[in-house]
């Protein structure tokens, strides 16, 4: 990982990514990113997207600082001074969740070990709370809790450190249409309060254009970008308006140009 | 009365084991030497009462719960943090399952040259098959526990104590805790089995057992036997209700 920081209204720099995985027995497919750069600005959300087996978790995980590019830099904002300011959180964050805390536990355990104090704690849970409407559930193991219940407390805890860059990779592929309407509603208080900048990394479009204000298409190989687009409207985001269509027709071109 | 409620097949087979027991005594089947009527062992509970019995039970079950105690003192931690370290685990699982291979047994005599004769010997060796088990089971435990959780512990940035302590220890608790259920049975045994051994003025279940038996009371040998079961039944299930405390958060259900 380099030192060298991006620029200053930038959260996130890949610049000349290389990276290959150990070749697979099956196929001789070089390298996945052959050099590769994209910036995130600070605050922003960018959606990302691109077809299946695209390498958009191999992306994600770069951005998380959980696999390292074999060259290339990726540099974070000097601003997130901790190893905690950057999470990635999976399709599988249910499993994040501690089953031997409450649900108030698991949101307040990361804040007690970062040194919050006791009142800006619990002003930090009652919101997220209440944000992802989980309040009754404060008392519950996760054990007795739905799928739907459990990835909202999931989030809660991820973010209740308020992260500087997060990166969620698929967050929704396990939930049901109303409960994934929630937590979208909830992002998109939150990631502009706590002035986060967010990654979401999915192939669906219409969540893609509920919550992005930025729409990136990787695809092909190696990756290269197939379209970025800024996408403004304000939220919530009706479909059917003339900036949702046209968005949605680009992300749906380029997720098939994408293919390789 | 719900207890009995909820027991009555086990009752109730209990019951149907005595009665065989007592039919096989009445029709003389078998000598009333080697196998005497549940009535006269029953009549032999309050001699062996009035006796040492209570004495007896309470040196037996000091001793399994001092061996218990030592080894999940020491085999909960190291087992953990063998399981953190799996580096350094590789290195001594080998010796450590060929160790566990020898029967604790065999290594009396070890200890009562290295430790000497007396209550610390016993507790030894009963603590050292009890640790070796509880130690694996951890192991094993803090070896799976969720790679997610471990990354929310990296991120937040814990120390080894508290990864330990915090994370680790309730990852292999379910785990730890069919160690110690195993361990319960290797200390009940190897107690019993070494106070046979052992003359201590302290004599315990086991030299119990076998004094009765070497002066032909075979209805109190077969007392005595009979309430070393139902020690064993008892640590079990206070093992469970320790267990089922520690563990209401587990889901029944197992996550990938």
């Amino acid at each position: 990982m380099s030192v060298a920081a991006p620029s200053p209204a930038c959260a996130l720099e890949l610049e000349d990514i290389v990276f290959a995985y150990p070749a697979r027995a099956d196929s001789g497919n070089g390298q996945l990113y052959a050099g590769f750069s994209l910036t995130v600005g600070l605050g922003s959300i960018l959606a990302l997207m691109g077809p299946s087996g695209s390498g958009k978790s191999t992306l994600g995980r770069m951005m998380a600082g959980l696999l390292t590019p074999q060259a290339g830099n990726v540099c974070w904002s000097e601003q997130f001074a901790n190893r905690w300011d950057v999470v990635y959180v999976d399709q599988h964050a249910i499993n994040s969740v501690f089953p031997w805390q409450t649900v108030a536990e698991n949101i307040k355990y990361p804040l007690q070990k970062l040194g919050w104090d006791r009142a800006r704690r619990q002003e930090r849970i009652c919101y997220l709370m209440s944000l992802l409407r989980i309040g009754a559930l404060a008392d519950a193991y996760p054990a007795s809790l739905s799928g739907g219940e459990l990835q909202r407390v999931a989030l809660a805890r991820c973010l209740s450190w308020k992260p500087q860059l997060v990166i969620l990779d698929e967050p929704f592929s396990a939930l049901d249409r109303r409960v994934k309407a929630e937590i979208i509603a909830a992002l998109q208080e939150l990631a502009p309060r706590d002035g986060m900048t967010l990654v979401l990394i999915t192939h669906n479009v219409a969540d893609a254009l509920a919550l992005g204000t930025r729409c990136v298409v990787i695809g092909q190989r190696p990756v290269r970008i197939i379209s970025d687009r800024e996408f403004t409207t304000a939220y919530p985001r009706e479909p059917g308006t003339r900036d949702y269509v046209a968005m949605q027709q680009t992300l749906i071109a380029g997720i098939r140009d994408g293919l390789v | 009365m719900a207890w009995f409620k909820r027991n009555s097949r086990a009752l109730l087979f209990v019951a149907a084991l005595v009665g065989v027991w007592a039919a096989v005594t009445a029709l003389r089947l078998v000598d009333p030497i080697v196998l005497p009527s549940p009535a006269s062992v029953a009549r032999a509970v309050p001699r062996m009462l009035r006796e040492r019995l209570l004495s007896d039970v309470a040196l037996t079950l000091g001793r399994v719960l001092g061996a218990l105690a030592i080894a999940c003192l020491f085999g909960i931690p190291l087992g953990l943090y063998l399981g953190y370290r799996k580096g350094m685990y590789q290195v001594i699982e080998s010796p450590l399952h060929a160790l566990r291979s020898i029967p604790a047994s065999a290594l009396f005599p070890l200890f009562l040259i290295i430790i000497g004769v007396g209550e610390k010997s016993i507790v030894a060796l009963a603590a050292y098959p009890s640790l070796l088990v509880i130690l694996v089971n951890a192991v094993s435990g803090a070896t799976l526990a969720n790679k997610r959780r471990l990354y929310q512990a990296r991120l937040l940035g814990l120390d080894t104590l508290d990864t330990i302590t915090e994370v680790l220890f309730y990852e292999a608790l379910p785990n730890i805790f069919d160690g110690i259920r195993t361990a319960v049975s290797y200390a009940l045994l190897l107690v019993i089995a070494v106070e046979m051994f052992i003359g201590l003025d302290e004599r315990g279940l086991g030299r119990a057992i076998y004094e009765y038996q070497s002066t032909y009371r075979i209805p109190e040998t077969y007392g005595a036997i009979i309430v070393a079961g139902v020690i064993g039944i008892l640590l079990n299930a206070v093992v469970s209700q320790i267990e089922h405390r520690m563990l209401r958060w587990l889901p029944n259900v197992q996550e990938d």
